[in-house]
């Protein structure tokens, strides 16, 4: 027998023509892309069911899923069109917020909350009617090697060998750093994220948000929300629940000495997000790690008989106004079912025959947004967002509020006494502001 | 020669929540093969091995039973082969119609003698089924069998008993329900889950299954346990000492020392 090639692969004829490792959604894409191809996929996830080891989800930028299944809006379980984002900063006692409402983010869709149990059953669903194999609660130990290359994976006694082994099982991904391809993350790289699904009826979510039919909000709050760590809050509307949490980054909370539980029951518990929570039953809870780092976690996503998607490609982005992961996961998996079928065609799949992944990854709005939002990692590090802007913002607008009988002033002058009193300068002010402009 | 498995296709009652009234609402919750049933499957795999038999896996209930994903999940654990009812009018059935269909589809397949099952299901558990499945058979049904062994229509089989076992010499057809831990059932590798996705599986319709839906016994409702009302009454252990004293004095109080 002859040693396999980085180029052809295994030597012994392989159980599949792609391997693909975690069922969520870059996982599902990218085999559900490549059976419509014609190959022959298998889909290994180590829940019981897809979906089932999946923390909900949050908002999803639909339009991209759109093209991989054009009857998402209708067909899947979407739980509400977003149209009102409110950005909020919270203090402890006072919440300065823009709240933007659009009737136009309603005609097309723009973006939707889902909770991913139900949407990634649906997904692996359709993955099944095209013709994947599904293989669910199974984990996989290994990644199996030959020649310098990977060529399929092992789970307990068995063995699956494929041309390509895709990795897509989320933001730790154990196939990766298997195969060499990252490095354990370092903390200021990741983040922490806490969660409750807070069920209510359809008609108080509606009230308590201004929603009308299947509308919804989604917020995002910086400030006292995570007790001044780096980070933010949210809370999104699905049909008849409340997704709400906070994303810590690891580094930062650690400094703190502050743990995440208490945080997220701090945040839970503020006086100006406990009433919409109010009276509402706990039906999920959990926490999850966040990749946060931007492109700098990207780096390598592709080598020889294997390719990195999703959330194991670092394909997150936090632009401080919206949090995006889900399209880029479906973004990747796209690029790299193309990537995958072309060097099954070209029968070369070492790393320079799966290349055509990558191309088509940053030749796409999902990779020049990566390119884009490069800065972002580094100016959301600069910790004024999250304490001291809010409080200033907060106090300006008590001044011009607050008719305590002393004579009024301008508001130049009430903005220029506050920022004396506050800690921050106007040095900072103006750096982070260029910074921001720059990076967002 | 065959030894049919009975299985249920169930939610998984870890996902599932009780409501203040007592009202379980299932909705969330996952399905899967039952807890016990592999134990069953297991159990027949050994003797099919031993004697030469087919092992052929029987389940009934709602549509998702005939899904790819439920027929993968128990031919993985060891069976030959599946034949299942999913029908709308089977979906969450309860133990009368679930025996009397599952007794229809052992007449319908024939050259069977013995039909084993899990202790009970993991979403109901009224430990019903098979004594029913038994009765609509007209076979004799065994609880809490351990061990089996000979060959189907002429076995030994052994019970639990409180405080030692009961080995019983069974001749003719016979109905089994298996301990929990009469056996660990084996977890499906990728090769068994691959293979499963091969071997056959078949679809009765329900209009094929005679005398099912006749049911003398019907469900009139379920609640919950009544809870005690409880004094809730809590002693301070700040002071450990006075704490103790408080507590053996309020036992007194209430005659409990």
């Amino acid at each position: 027998m002859s040693e396999p090639t980085a180029a052809t692969g295994p030597d012994v004829e392989p159980d599949f023509d792609v391997i693909v490792v975690g069922g969520g959604i870059a996982g599902c894409v990218t085999a559900y892309r490549l059976a419509q191809a014609g190959r022959s996929v298998v889909l290994i996830e180590r829940g019981e069911a897809p979906g089932s080891k999946n923390l909900s989800g949050g908002v999803l930028y639909s339009r991209v899923l759109e093209q991989v299944f054009p009857d998402l809006l209708t067909s899947a379980p979407i739980e509400r069109r977003i149209t009102r984002n409110y950005v909020q900063f919270l203090n402890a006692t006072s919440s300065v917020g823009i709240d933007y409402q659009d009737a136009r983010l309603a005609e097309p869709v723009n973006a939707v909350t889902v909770l991913r149990a139900r949407l990634d059953a649906w997904l692996a669903e359709r993955c099944e009617e095209a013709g994947v194999f599904l293989m669910p609660g199974v984990r996989v130990d290994r990644v199996i090697r030959e020649g310098g290359r990977v060529v399929g994976v092992r789970a307990g006694d068995d063995e699956l060998r494929a041309h390509v082994v895709v990795a897509a099982d989320g933001v730790n991904s154990f196939v990766a750093q298997e195969a060499g391809l990252r490095e354990k993350p370092p903390t200021h790289h990741l983040a922490v994220g806490v969660k409750a699904v807070v069920r209510l009826d359809e008609r108080t979510v509606a009230e308590r948000f201004h929603l009308v039919g299947d509308e919804g909000a989604a917020y995002a709050i910086v400030g006292d929300c995570t007790l001044g760590v780096g980070g933010g809050g949210f809370l999104y509307t699905n049909r008849d629940s409340l997704s709400v949490g906070v994303v810590l980054r690891l580094d930062d909370l650690v400094k703190r000495g502050l743990r995440s539980t208490d945080v997220f029951d701090h945040f839970l518990g503020h006086r100006f997000i406990a009433p919409f929570l109010e009276g509402g039953e706990i039906a999920e809870y959990g926490s999850h790690l966040v990749a946060e780092g931007g492109l700098e976690m990207v780096g390598h996503i592709h080598t020889d008989g294997m390719v990195v998607v999703g959330d194991a490609a670092g394909l997150t982005l936090n632009t401080g106004l919206t949090v995006r992961g889900m399209d880029l996961a479906a973004a990747s998996g796209i690029a790299a079912a193309k990537g995958i079928d072309e060097a099954l065609t070209s029968g070369d799949t070492s790393e320079a025959g799966l290349a055509g992944y990558r191309r088509e990854l940053f030749a796409g709005f999902a990779g020049k947004d990566m390119e884009t939002y490069a800065k972002a990692p580094a100016f959301l590090e600069r910790t004024r967002m999250y304490e001291e802007y809010g409080l200033l913002l907060g106090d300006v607008l008590h001044s011009v509020f607050d008719h305590d009988l002393t004579p009024r002033r301008h508001l130049s002058q009430v903005v220029r006494s506050e920022l004396k009193r506050s800690p921050v300068r106007l040095r900072d002010l103006l750096s982070d502001g260029l910074a921001g402009v720059r990076a967002l | 020669m065959k030894i049919a498995v009975a299985y249920k296709w169930a939610p998984n009652p870890q996902d599932a929540a009780v409501g203040a009234d007592g009202s379980v609402d299932w909705s969330r919750a996952k399905p899967a093969v039952s807890e016990y049933d592999p134990v069953a499957v297991e159990v027949g795999r050994r003797l099919a091995d031993a004697t030469g038999a087919e092992l052929v896996g029987l389940s009934v209930g709602g549509p998702d039973v005939a899904s790819p994903m439920a027929k993968k999940a128990a031919l993985s654990r060891g069976l030959d082969s599946a034949v299942v009812v999913a029908d709308d009018a089977l979906a969450g059935a309860g133990t009368t119609p679930t025996g009397r269909a599952l007794a229809a589809l052992v007449q319908r397949l024939g050259d069977v003698d013995l039909v084993l099952t899990g202790d009970s299901s993991v979403d109901a558990g009224a430990q019903m089924v098979p004594a029913v499945l038994a009765g609509a058979l007209g076979w004799p049904a065994l609880t809490d069998v351990v061990a089996v062994s000979g060959t189907a229509g002429d076995l030994t089989v052994e019970r639990a008993h409180a405080g030692g076992s009961q080995v019983l010499h069974v001749t003719g057809p016979v109905v089994l329900a298996v301990a929990a831990d009469a056996v660990v059932p084996r977890v499906p590798g990728m090769k068994d889950i691959l293979s499963a996705g091969k071997k056959p599986t078949e679809e009765v319709p329900l209009a094929d299954l005679a005398g099912w839906q006749t049911a003398p016994v019907e469900v009139v409702a379920t609640a919950g346990p009544e809870l005690k009302v409880r004094k809730g009454q809590v002693i301070d252990g700040a002071d450990p000492a006075a704490a103790v004293t408080a507590l053996v004095a309020a036992l007194r109080a209430d005659g409990v020392l």
